[in-house]
């Protein structure tokens, strides 16, 4: 009997093990291991401990684009947080009201996210062209020619119109997600709100909004990893390089620069690359687990 | 009631986002009738006239059509496994207790945190030992055992709170193990399954970056790649350009119009539980 | 639900399985020709025909890719070696990333007796560094100058600049006419280095500093440099007013459409010129000296080389393509079909700007970063552009971007060190 129910089980797991073992594992541990290794141009050469590390944290200019691209990681995360959660989580409440028309808003605010990054990172780059792109011709024809600016040519500017685009892009991902939550709510714990007297920003603020902490949950560790591993868009719209200035680099942009080099200017660095990698993976892993067991928490607090 | 009362202005709201939203998606649409100079001229307006010479340019030069079947094969292929396996796996986890029940389980999960990027070249070389270069099944394979952390993480969390008996009930009756998953259990996590297979559908479609690594042949190319062959070719040949985003963006639109209420359905479910 | 999943795996097995692996057969060799100039796709396929014409038993496919992808393409291929047997190469530090370790097949003038007649100067970029020995067959010559637009010169009794004063005229005419006098933006990096090897070399002497720098007799600290990276600043009020988001298509759209009138840029932009808009009436100047009187230096360099995969089963049949890539049957065709310079001796060029454009390159230097600094990571180009963007912004000063430049290289050139 227990050796049936072990066979079933290993025909139930293994196929997905296996798969996700072969093609995803294996691939990233080699790929961290070759951090350990010195490289010339692609090919391997022999084994160098943390040298690799000790270059990336070290030399000019290595280190300052590592801070630099992190810090900017980080930029996004806070001002994907702050942006687009914050209106996905307005719209949410809104839709959650039943007006007319929300099942066609539902519908309409989720289709960006069907669009590929390449799709959207290209439109945007067209309208924000600051020669013939008509955000600046919209700009200029309502009178605030003064906000006619190179929005993803200027480095002050460029990471957070970057930014902006993806939010674009991903508001209808979080929005249902909130929807969903705020949907879930039982009605009575509304009504009986209400009858008490509360107004509506209580009514949220006391029983919606801690009801949500699952849904909050989700969303914040997305977003986490989705601005930690952000590449498509700043690829597509900005270049490998991360321009203007260095402004737009993040992260993956850099390891992919380092492990494949730049169009026909730069050169690979395998072993820097690698190190990066390692460095990301470390990071992700940590304040993936400690953010998730902290959100999972409060969860239990508040439900 | 205060609903009332703030219609309007929520309405007011509403629309403006459906706007925003909308706006940048008519105008690639309406971009692909125009000629290039059109579209660097006059780029919110109507077109002149309603060309469909850049939409022919599309199909026929850059075999869209080519691409397009292929797209669909790998694709296809690629959500069938993520959905047979992460099922397996999900009904595996949620209902069976055994020892590294949890360990596997966040195993899996670990995957939704690593861009597969990174092993890229590790990747490559695995393929061409495997004979897989330049052939659909190196994406496909690939697609399908990045898809499966999130497969397993919905899929298990669905099979979990289906109720403990209903298993038991059957083995009592004599059922095969593999019976009660598939005529029970399976059937009972439909909107899962179709969460799982829409939420895989619309990364793998738009992918280019595994098809630009290991597919060389024109004729094996997908939707996304054969694009970026414009951005070269036509350099700023806009107008083609369009269109052809355009096409490349219709069937995804399409197939969530058509499965968006199974979908915001599935979704409010799964989101719920967490 | 599972017979559903059974017949799905099976349909997908049948229809991927219709597609051959490899092509291992008797019949002709086929060989992969790999490139990143997809806009020439059609021009390779015709010169290839008549390749294949000449040698029946030879085909020979040309397969393009985006020019931002090419180098994680061809990386991942040779790593894992799989290599196409025909390979566009770079040249310079792009060409010794992948004949360092080997990949390339060393050709020599008893293999390809064609070579014999090459430039030396063009050569040079087809050698690898550490050995010295040639690799590959060079494509082009690319040389960088100042496009300008003819109808609107003329249209306001304008003349090709002869100093730098009256390139500063020329300029501020246009602008007081409303006329947009350049083109150029910064929001792609490279497009502000070509801008530096047009402007600056008439300012830091040319030749004799690149010698000097790539001896390691001074750096790119030298107030000779860094002034003329200066020179660059004046030209600012002469873009588009928000040019640092102005990219390379939205440049090129500037100058075709007639809207702005001068072009710094390559040669290589004459084909595309010529094929967007048939109308344009343009050519070329140098860009000026300080002082009228002198011949202006103008930056060149070999654009790149046709080379062999190190492991190509082919090698006879690769070899005679190679060969005929270093004819001067190949280079006329080539030079007319897509009005390139190329490197092939002999050939005439027939386009008159080109034919302009190769005149002017008989007073040529090294494009300084491209030539002298791709050896290793981090390129002179890498920190040249990036420096460029922020001193273009107003950010940085040029003695900043030469002590920053000078800095990045010393992890590799060791002259630098200590500078």
């Amino acid at each position: 009997m227990r050796a049936r129910r072990r066979l079933w089980l290993l025909v139930f797991l293994g196929p997905a093990t296996l798969l996700f073992a072969v093609f995803i594992t294996y691939p990233i541990l080699s790929s961290l291991a070759f951090s350990l290794y010195g490289w010339e141009g692609i090919a391997r050469r022999g084994f160098v401990g943390l040298h690799n590390f000790a270059r990336l944290f070290s030399t000019f200019p290595y280190s300052e684009l590592l801070v630099n691209a992190f810090w900017h990681n980080v930029i996004v995360f806070a001002v994907t947080m702050l942006v687009q959660n914050v209106i996905a989580l307005g719209l949410a409440v809104l839709l959650a009201r039943s007006v007319w028309g929300t099942q066609f808003y539902r519908v309409v605010f989720f289709l960006p996210v069907t669009l590929s990054l390449v799709i959207v990172g290209f439109l945007w780059a067209l309208f924000l062209n600051p020669v013939f792109g008509i955000v600046n011709k919209l700009l200029t024809s309502a009178g605030l020619a003064v906000l006619a600016r190179p929005w993803l040519g200027d480095s002050q500017t460029a990471l957070l119109t970057l930014t902006l685009i993806n939010a674009w892009r991903w508001l209808g991902f979080p929005t249902i997600v909130f929807l969903a939550g705020i949907n879930a709510v039982p009605d009575d714990y509304l009504e009986a709100a209400r009858l008490d007297g509360a107004g509506e920003w209580e009514v949220f603020r006391r029983i919606i909004f801690p009801l949500l902490a699952p849904a909050i949950t989700i969303i914040v560790l997305l977003t986490f990893i989705g601005s930690f591993n952000w590449f498509e868009l700043p690829y597509v719209v900005q270049g490998v390089s991360g321009g203007p200035n260095r402004s737009t680099d993040v992260l993956s942009l850099m390891f992919y620069r380092m492990a494949f080099g730049e169009v026909d200017t730069g050169l690979q660095d395998i072993g820097i690359g690698s190190a990066i990698a390692v460095l990301m993976f470390i990071l992700m892993v940590t304040v993936s687990a400690v953010g998730a067991v902290f959100l999972r928490r409060r969860e239990v607090e508040l439900a | 009631m205060s609903r009332s009362r703030w219609s309007p202005l929520i309405q007011a709201v509403l629309l403006v986002n459906a706007v925003l939203v909308l706006a940048p998606m008519v105008i690639m649409g309406l971009s692909a009738f125009k000629t290039t100079q059109e579209i660097f001229q006059n780029p919110i307006g109507l077109p002149a006239s309603w060309r469909l010479d850049n939409f022919s340019r599309v199909w026929v030069q850059a075999h869209f059509a080519q691409y397009f079947r292929n797209s669909v094969v790998v694709t296809v292929a690629s959500i069938i496994i993520i959905v047979a396996f992460g099922a397996m796996a999900g009904y595996a986890l949620g209902r069976f207790r055994f020892k590294g029940n949890d360990l596997l389980y966040l195993y899996f999960l670990s995957g939704l945190m690593l861009p597969i990027r990174l092993g890229i070249i590790p990747l490559f070389i695995l393929m061409r030992d495997l004979g897989l270069l330049n052939t659909h099944w190196a994406l496909i394979l690939i697609y399908a055992a990045s898809g499966l952390p999130s497969a397993v993480f919905i899929l298990t969390g669905f099979f979990r709170t289906l109720p403990s008996d209903l298993d038991s009930a059957a083995r009592i009756d004599g059922a095969g193990e593999w019976l009660i998953f598939r005529r029970i259990m399976l059937p009972l996590v439909r909107p899962a399954v179709v969460i799982v297979a829409i939420y895989n559908f619309i990364p793998v479609w738009n992918d280019f970056f595994f098809p630009l690594v290991f597919i060389q042949s024109d004729r094996l190319k997908t939707v996304p790649l054969g694009m970026t062959a414009f951005f070269g070719q036509y350099y700023t040949d806009w107008a083609t350009l369009f269109a052809g985003l355009t096409l490349a963006a219709l069937p995804v639109i399409a197939l969530y119009v058509l499965l968006s209420q199974h979908f915001i359905r599935g979704l409010t479910a799964g989101a719920v539980k967490g | 639900m599972i017979r559903r999943v059974l017949v799905g795996l099976v349909t997908v097995l049948l229809v991927t399985s219709f597609y051959p692996q490899t092509a291992s057969s008797q019949g002709p060799v086929q060989l992969t020709f790999w490139s990143w100039r997809v806009e020439d796709k059609e021009a390779y396929d015709r010169i290839i025909r008549v390749f294949e014409q000449r040698n029946p038993g030879i085909k020979v496919e040309f397969v393009p890719f985006r020019a931002t992808e090419y180098n994680t393409i061809l990386s991942t291929a040779l790593t894992a070696g799989k290599g196409p047997d025909i390979i566009h190469l770079r040249a310079y530090g792009g060409l010794e990333t992948f004949t360092a370790p080997g990949y390339i097949a060393p050709l020599s003038f008893e293999s390809v007796p064609e070579l014999r007649t090459f430039s030396r100067q063009i050569l040079e970029g087809a050698k690898g560094k550490k050995d010295g020995k040639l690799y590959g067959v060079p494509f082009a010559s690319q040389t960088l100058v100042i496009f300008y637009n003819k109808k609107i010169f003329a249209q306001h009794n304008l003349k090709p600049p002869k100093s730098w004063d009256e390139f500063m005229t020329v300029l501020k005419t246009l602008k007081d006419k409303g006329v947009l006098p350049l083109a150029n933006g910064g929001k792609e990096g490279w497009t502000l280095e070509v801008m530096s090897g047009v402007i600056a070399p008439n300012f830091y002497g040319g030749t004799s500093f690149f010698d000097a720098v790539t001896r390691g007799q001074t750096s790119f600290k030298d107030p000779v440099y860094t002034s003329a990276l200066r020179r660059m600043l004046e030209l600012r009020p002469y873009m588009h007013q928000n040019f640092m988001g102005v990219d390379y298509a939205t440049m090129q759209q500037l100058f075709i459409s007639e809207q702005a009138a001068m072009f710094v840029g390559g040669a290589f932009e004459i084909g595309f010129f010529r094929a967007q808009n048939k109308n344009l009436d343009f050519d070329v100047f140098a860009a000026p000296p300080l002082k009228a009187g002198q011949t202006p230096w103008v930056s060149s360099y070999a654009d790149g080389n046709y080379g062999i995969y190190a492991k190509t089963p082919h090698m006879d049949a690769a070899l005679k393509f190679i060969r005929f890539t270093a004819t001067r049957e190949f280079g006329q065709m080539f030079a007319d079909m897509l009005a390139q310079a190329s490197a092939v001796p002999g050939v005439q060029f027939k386009d008159p700007v080109l034919k302009h454009v190769m005149e002017l390159a008989r007073k040529s230097t090294p494009y300084v970063m491209l030539v002298g600094f791709r050896w290793q990571a981090p390129t002179g180009s890498t920190l040249l552009q990036s420096g460029l963007q922020a001193m273009m912004a107003g950010e940085k000063t040029p003695e900043q971007v030469g002590e920053e430049v000078t800095r990045g290289l010393s992890a590799w050139f060791e002259s630098f060190r200590g500078r």
